[in-house]
């Protein structure tokens, strides 16, 4: 287990921010703890019910919410948009 | 005996040169200093400037003016503008001072270095005066900046800022080191004058006196006016030294030098005069914004010189066309939001009158960057104070050293650029700030921003460690301007955290 930086863009945030997550986290614990760094301090509130994916920076497919940084083949301060989905 | 008239002995004087007898051409003119772009010296030797002076004049010249602005100051110093001055104008004289003063002295030394290595004559004795106004604009400003220390110790900062490892100075220096202390001299000349001087100076010293003349800061207005009257005459000496370049077959590498400077200079206006005109000027006593004065001086007036010179606009014309109404909206959140990284008092300038004012200069503000504003107002009046500021550090460009920013809100587009080296990843906010890093990999790629520096232990672990390496004791570390009150005019309904507070009016 290790630390792992990784910029993120919380959709509505107006830039990239960098958080630390461990290496054995997955991408969705990755968006939980961007939604709680940016969410009602930058970013309103999504609606209920909305569902966030992540995806490599402009990249058109989603990561699976359980891959792990670990094996993402990301590399440090990979930049990741965190979206909602359509 | 009768003196001579200044034509009848100027260009004489102005072509004289020498040939060396105890060293050889090349020990005195080292090409790492004296770079001729294979240029026959005679060629060089051609440089014609169009604003001619004698040292007789200059010195008269610049004596007038000095007179002029102190006495101004002399005249005011004893009157209570500062103490009355809105918050708004202390965050801008504050900005001005720390971000300018020391800059001069930059340029002073780019100068320096035209005046002792260029193989023009002319472009040496236009040089000698460049480097004594740049002496002279670090001088006033400090001599001035320094009568509001006994108001307000950020202004400690007009001379100690260029000293710190503060983030926004990285941004700055790192700018100032490529174009003014790391280039030969007749790169500098062209970089320094026409990728600063001519291009953007104006936005900074013309556009901000008539601001400040508004304001009724007459002392402020007058010391702004008095440099940039040298900016106007000695930001000439680029456009021979590019007319020389275009006419010999070096058009490319001219191109090149007026496209790097520009936009690294671009990325550091767009966020001092940015945030200086469309935030911190008062509203009351504000007219155009940013982009319009882009408008007019740089994509205009600026956009025509390079064409007359024989070269082509840069070829990120139409991406600063769009950065011109966004990189400063988004930075201005991030410098308000992240105050306590600022040595001075950052102020949000959204009150709900500010942001008609934004919307009707920028279309589309409020869906965009004027939402991330809701949800701080909104903490604000919550009282969540805390939550006004983010818990991740930003994303800093390895080029400019300014926030990796796109589009907020309604229209949100997550921007990011990226280069992979050794093992690194360099991320940049834009095209041009990657395009210059790859242009030359070897000179950039060792520098480290902020937040390289977080991750790779330079910067202690605990939260003191980063502003103690900023050199930002508790006190020297910016706190809301207004003290949040700029969120009393906001619609007085019940605040819903489901629904984003609206600006009234």
């Amino acid at each position: 287990m290790a630390d792992f930086p990784l910029a993120i863009n919380v959709q509505g945030d107006y830039g990239y921010k960098v958080i630390v997550v461990d290496d054995a986290a997955t991408i969705a614990e990755v968006i939980s703890t961007s939604v709680e760094q940016i969410v009602s301090v930058l970013v309103a509130p999504f609606p209920e019910g909305t569902v966030l994916r992540a995806r490599i920076h402009g990249a058109d497919e989603p990561l699976a919410n359980g891959l792990k940084v670990g094996d993402a083949n990301f590399v440090q301060m990979e930049a990741l948009e965190i979206y909602v989905e359509p | 005996m009768a003196l001579l008239q200044m034509d009848e002995w100027y260009d004489l004087a102005r072509e004289t040169n020498w040939t060396p007898s105890y060293v050889s051409e090349d020990e005195l003119f080292p090409t790492p200093m004296s770079n001729t772009f294979d240029i026959p010296v005679e060629t060089w030797e051609t440089f014609d400037e169009p604003y001619k002076v004698s040292y007789r004049d200059y010195v008269k010249a610049q004596r007038d003016k000095d007179v002029g602005a102190y006495s101004v100051k002399a005249a005011l110093g004893r009157s209570e503008f500062f103490k009355k001055a809105s918050p708004h104008w202390k965050a801008l004289l504050a900005l001005h001072f720390s971000a300018v003063c020391w800059a001069e002295f930059h340029s002073a030394s780019a100068f320096a270095r035209m005046t002792r290595f260029s193989r023009s004559p002319g472009l040496r004795n236009m040089a000698t005066f460049g480097t004594l106004d740049e002496i002279r604009h670090g001088q006033i400003q400090i001599y001035f900046a320094y009568e509001f220390l006994k108001h307000d110790a950020v202004f400690d900062w007009c001379h100690k800022s260029s000293k710190t490892e503060n983030w926004i100075i990285i941004s700055l220096r790192h700018a100032l080191d490529d174009i003014a202390h790391t280039r030969d001299a007749t790169s500098s000349g062209i970089m320094l004058n026409m990728g600063l001087e001519l291009a953007f100076t104006n936005l900074q010293f013309v556009a901000l006196s008539a601001d400040a003349a508004k304001c009724g800061d007459h002392t402020f207005a007058t010391m702004l006016q008095s440099i940039q009257s040298d900016e106007a005459r000695h930001a000439q000496i680029g456009e021979p030294v590019v007319r020389i370049m275009v006419e010999n077959g070096k058009k490319k590498e001219a191109q090149q030098l007026v496209d790097i400077a520009f936009w690294r200079i671009w990325k550091q206006f767009s966020a001092l005069s940015g945030i200086s005109m469309d935030y911190y000027t008062p509203l009351e006593h504000r007219e155009s914004s940013l982009k319009d004065f882009v408008d007019e001086w740089v994509l205009g007036q600026f956009g025509r010189t390079v064409e007359a010179l024989g070269l082509d606009l840069p070829w990120y014309w139409d991406i600063l066309k769009d950065d011109v109404s966004s990189f400063h909206h988004a930075n201005q959140i991030g410098i308000y939001v992240y105050r306590a990284t600022q040595w001075w008092r950052p102020i949000s300038g959204t009150s709900p009158a500010e942001r008609e004012w934004l919307e009707e200069k920028y279309p589309g503000w409020n869906e965009t960057f004027g939402k991330c504003w809701d949800v701080i107002a909104d903490n604000i009046r919550n009282g969540d104070y805390e939550k006004t500021v983010p818990v991740a550090p930003p994303l800093v460009c390895n080029m400019c050293g300014l926030e990796v920013t796109g589009m907020a809100g309604d229209k949100w587009h997550a921007v990011d650029h990226h280069v992979d080296i050794d093992n690194r990843r360099y991320h940049f906010c834009s095209e041009p700030c990657k395009w210059i890093f790859e242009l030359e990999p070897d000179r950039y790629k060792g520098h480290t921003s902020i937040i390289d520096r977080l991750f790779d232990g330079t910067i202690g672990p605990e939260p003191d460690d980063f502003y103690n390496y900023m050199g930002q004791s508790i006190p020297e570390r910016g706190t809301d301007g207004y003290e949040y009150r700029w969120v009393d005019g906001y619609d007085s309904d019940d605040v819903d955290e489901s629904q984003p507070l609206r600006a009234a009016g």
